[in-house]
């Protein structure tokens, strides 16, 4: 099991995959988008999964990071 | 990610709130008026007066154009402004950004600005104004958490304004490089409206070359920290985060311990009286629900006042509009006389200022229009994207 955080363009968006991931029994949380990350002050979801899961993502996903153990994520997918 | 402690996570968004909260006490001693160190709502007000667009205050004279008292191009926006460019751009975080529903943001940005006038103040001053002993501000937190949490459970239903896309460093730096040419050009009276003799525009204010500094600080802070009235509550309602709202009430700590060191409780505290507080509305009714606009439209925003400075800074062409919109909103206030003016105890103890009957019509309209944009963003866009 690995763990993700996918950040997105609107707050609809993380909310929509945040229910989608949930539904299919996936460990998923949505919280403001850690500023190691963005600027921006948009929320995102935190998901643990055996991969990234990017058919169930919302359109409006931004990016997708893997975390890592102690120290900070690495840019995984960067969406248009 | 590793989990962090509560300090070492939120340490730069509580040192805003110091930072903040100290700018607002030295600008206030140093000529700014009372309770008024830090207010982006009277600021981008009397922007729009050294601009011409109101002329609240005015005294006419013959043979000049007069402007009113509420005339002056703050240095604090133009220093938040470039702050948060200069850091956002030396963190490379400046980034062209817009196209998020930018006449709806227009709209909101006017709304929460007409608002911000009927209490007297943005959240910013709000905070401010609790923590120089203003009871009115206390009645305006209650509303402006009342306005965040109708926001919120828009948000929770699935509130959009749809997303930005990437747009050109050109557009994204048009709004605070051409802010800040203008209002230098202003302040160093290259240009300017012509004033009538005797009528010193603009009003109290703190020397301009340190409000700009103050500006600079605050700005290059909120864009590393995110520093947002409005982020606080709702990341403590919707995700149980406490960072912001800790920043938040730093600003509070900051000011009130400030007030008590300087001696300034013994010139402006009225015995938490309602009347009589510095440039404060006492009409209790009207300063909650005028908060509750700011509340509200923020949170559809997604961010307060200061917070849509800073991202305009960053390049956010969408927090731009929505500052030109509170510009034209604070116009609006002072051509119509929805802004309201400070309650004074008169000597046969009649009470005059407050709230005005113009006002009291604008926040009720501008209450149904926030539910009509709630309202058809959440579940009409549903609706659309449906049959898309």
């Amino acid at each position: 099991m690995t763990n993700y955080l996918a950040t997105f363009h609107t707050h609809l968006a993380s909310l929509k995959t945040h229910r989608s991931l949930t539904a299919a029994g996936i460990a998923a949380r949505m919280a403001p988008v850690p500023r190691k990350i963005s600027s921006s002050c948009g929320t995102c979801v935190f998901y643990s999964a055996d991969d990234p899961c990017y058919g169930m993502l919302d359109a409006d996903v931004e990016a997708v990071y893997l975390l890592k153990e102690e120290h900070d994520a690495e840019l995984l997918r960067e969406f248009e | 990610m590793k989990k962090e402690g509560f300090f070492k996570k939120y340490w730069l968004v509580l040192l805003t709130g110091f930072v903040v909260g100290v700018a607002a006490l030295l600008l206030q001693k140093l000529g700014n008026p009372g309770n008024m160190g830090f207010c982006i709502a009277c600021f981008e007000r009397d922007i729009a007066g050294a601009l011409g667009l109101h002329t609240a205050g005015a005294k006419v004279a013959e043979d000049a154009i007069s402007v009113g008292n509420l005339a002056y191009f703050r240095p604090e926006i133009i220093g938040i402004l470039l702050g948060s460019m200069l850091m956002a751009i030396c963190t490379k975080e400046f980034k062209g950004k817009g196209g998020s529903s930018p006449v709806l943001r227009f709209f909101l940005g006017a709304g929460v600005m007409i608002g911000a006038l009927v209490f007297l103040g943005c959240p910013l001053r709000m905070v401010i104004r609790i923590g120089g002993g203003d009871p009115n501000a206390l009645i305006g937190l209650g509303g402006f958490i009342v306005g965040i949490l109708i926001g919120v459970f828009f948000l929770k239903k699935g509130f959009t304004l749809n997303r930005a896309y990437k747009q050109s460093s050109l557009e994204g730096a048009a709004f605070p490089i051409t802010t800040a040419i203008m209002g230098l050009l202003c302040l160093l009276g290259i240009i300017g409206l012509m004033t009538a003799e005797g009528v010193k525009p603009g009003g109290s204010r703190a020397p301009w070359y340190i409000a700009i500094i103050a500006g600079l600080i605050v700005g290059a802070l909120g864009q590393k920290s995110r520093f947002c009235m409005v982020g606080g509550v709702r990341d403590a309602v919707m995700f149980k985060e406490f960072g912001l709202i800790a920043g938040f009430g730093m600003v509070i700590l900051t000011v009130l311990a400030g007030n008590a060191i300087l001696g300034n409780f013994g010139e402006t505290y009225k015995g938490f009286k309602l009347v009589g507080q510095p440039i404060a509305s006492a009409d209790w009714l009207w300063n909650f629900l005028g908060m509750a606009i700011v509340g509200w439209g923020s949170a559809l925003l997604g961010g307060c006042p200061l917070r849509q400075l800073v991202l305009a800074g960053e390049g956010n062409s969408d927090s731009a509009i929505t500052v030109i919109g509170m510009i034209a909103g604070a116009a609006l206030a002072h051509n119509f006389k929805l802004a309201s003016g400070a309650s004074t105890l008169a000597d046969d103890g009649t009470v005059t200022g407050g709230s005005t009957p113009n006002g009291h019509i604008a926040v009720i309209a501008i209450l149904v229009l926030l539910a009509i944009v709630s309202v058809v963003c959440t579940f009409c866009k549903k609706k659309e994207k449906a049959e898309q």
